[in-house]
């Protein structure tokens, strides 16, 4: 969409931002993959604090603090001069779930980090982009040491749609990030697709 | 330094509250408010002092001076997602800035334009 008077610097410009989301629970290595592919930068919120931090930000003695700084990873990809990539490390905590509409809002995609020695973390994204109906991937973070486990197990125990993509990755690998955000971006392409065929054959 | 007082540092938090900047507004002047990864852009001919600028402003015009996102100017000036909002929203009216691209929640990327984004990530 343009709009306005044409006499800007962007006279024959044209510039598309696409966003992804990196979800998972704390430790799965968020910040690592978004830094493992591009330059992350510090990009901060300031909330209104819910009751639902209540104990968990140690606020006893300051009862006048009513807002909080959350900080999110914020990756740029620059593809083109008229095409970037936007990654955004999801917050963790539950309290957070409001900030994940925004963020969800628009997306391309979401990648859910998994950690299978604590696999039960990525549960809540999954839940979540599932009911968004937003299409994502799991990715399985092959921490050092950590058994390589086969994506097909994880896909059982994690009660995944057979259509989501789930592969091992190594965050700390830029090939192995790229790998991840080209099957997600494919499994967009396909999910894409179905829809428009479903929709076909619904509206003929 | 008088007796009982003590040094802070930046995890103390910002010595100014955050939306001292606008006024102590909390939402943008009329309109939507603008996605994370909406598109900006500087118009050509904007003197920021002839606007009566604030500071604040001028940086944030000076960082639209290329096709920006709301998140790059945030994360450029270290100023949390929400006043950077509610100060790009007061340069709009203004004419000083434009949003190139404001996608429409039903507004999904065609395949066309997920392909460029798979071809370049191939490519990187």
């Amino acid at each position: 969409m343009r709009s306005g008077p044409s006499d800007g610097p962007d006279d024959g410009l044209s510039f598309t931002a696409f966003k992804i989301l990196i979800a998972g629970g704390f430790g799965a290595g968020k910040t690592t993959m978004v830094g493992a592919i591009s330059e992350v930068r510090p990009l901060y919120t300031e909330e209104a604090l819910s009751s639902a931090g209540a104990g968990r930000d140690r606020l006893s003695g300051l009862s006048r603090k009513r807002t909080t700084t959350v900080a999110m990873d914020f990756g740029r990809l620059t593809m083109s001069p008229s095409l970037a990539l936007y990654l955004f490390g999801t917050p963790g905590q539950e309290r957070f779930w409001f900030m994940w509409d925004e963020l969800s809002y628009g997306a391309l995609g979401a990648v859910v980090l998994a950690d299978t020695r604590r696999l039960g973390d990525c549960f809540p994204s999954v839940d979540y982009f599932e009911k968004r109906q937003l299409p994502f991937v799991v990715a399985i973070n092959c921490f050092d040491g950590a058994q390589e486990f086969d994506p097909e197990d994880v896909r059982i125990a994690l009660d995944l749609d057979r259509r989501v993509p789930t592969l091992l990755c190594d965050a700390r690998q830029r090939e192995s990030v790229k790998q991840v955000l080209i099957t997600l971006v494919e499994h967009v392409l396909v999910t894409r697709a179905l829809e428009e065929e479903a929709e076909a054959q619904g509206h003929p | 330094m008088p007796a009982g007082s003590t040094w802070v540092d930046r995890d103390a938090g910002p010595v100014v509250r955050p939306y001292a900047l606008t006024g102590g507004r909390t939402q943008p002047v009329a309109g939507a408010i603008l996605d994370l990864i909406a598109v900006v852009v500087a118009a050509a001919r904007v003197d920021g002092d002839e606007l009566r600028l604030s500071p604040e402003h001028q940086r944030i015009l000076g960082l639209c001076r290329a096709p920006a996102t709301v998140a790059d100017v945030a994360s450029a000036i270290s100023l949390p997602v929400g006043v950077v909002r509610v100060l790009m929203a007061d340069l709009i009216p203004q004419g000083a800035i434009r949003v190139m691209t404001e996608r429409q929640a039903a507004a999904q990327p065609s395949a066309g334009q997920l392909t460029e984004v798979l071809n370049a990530l191939r490519s990187l």
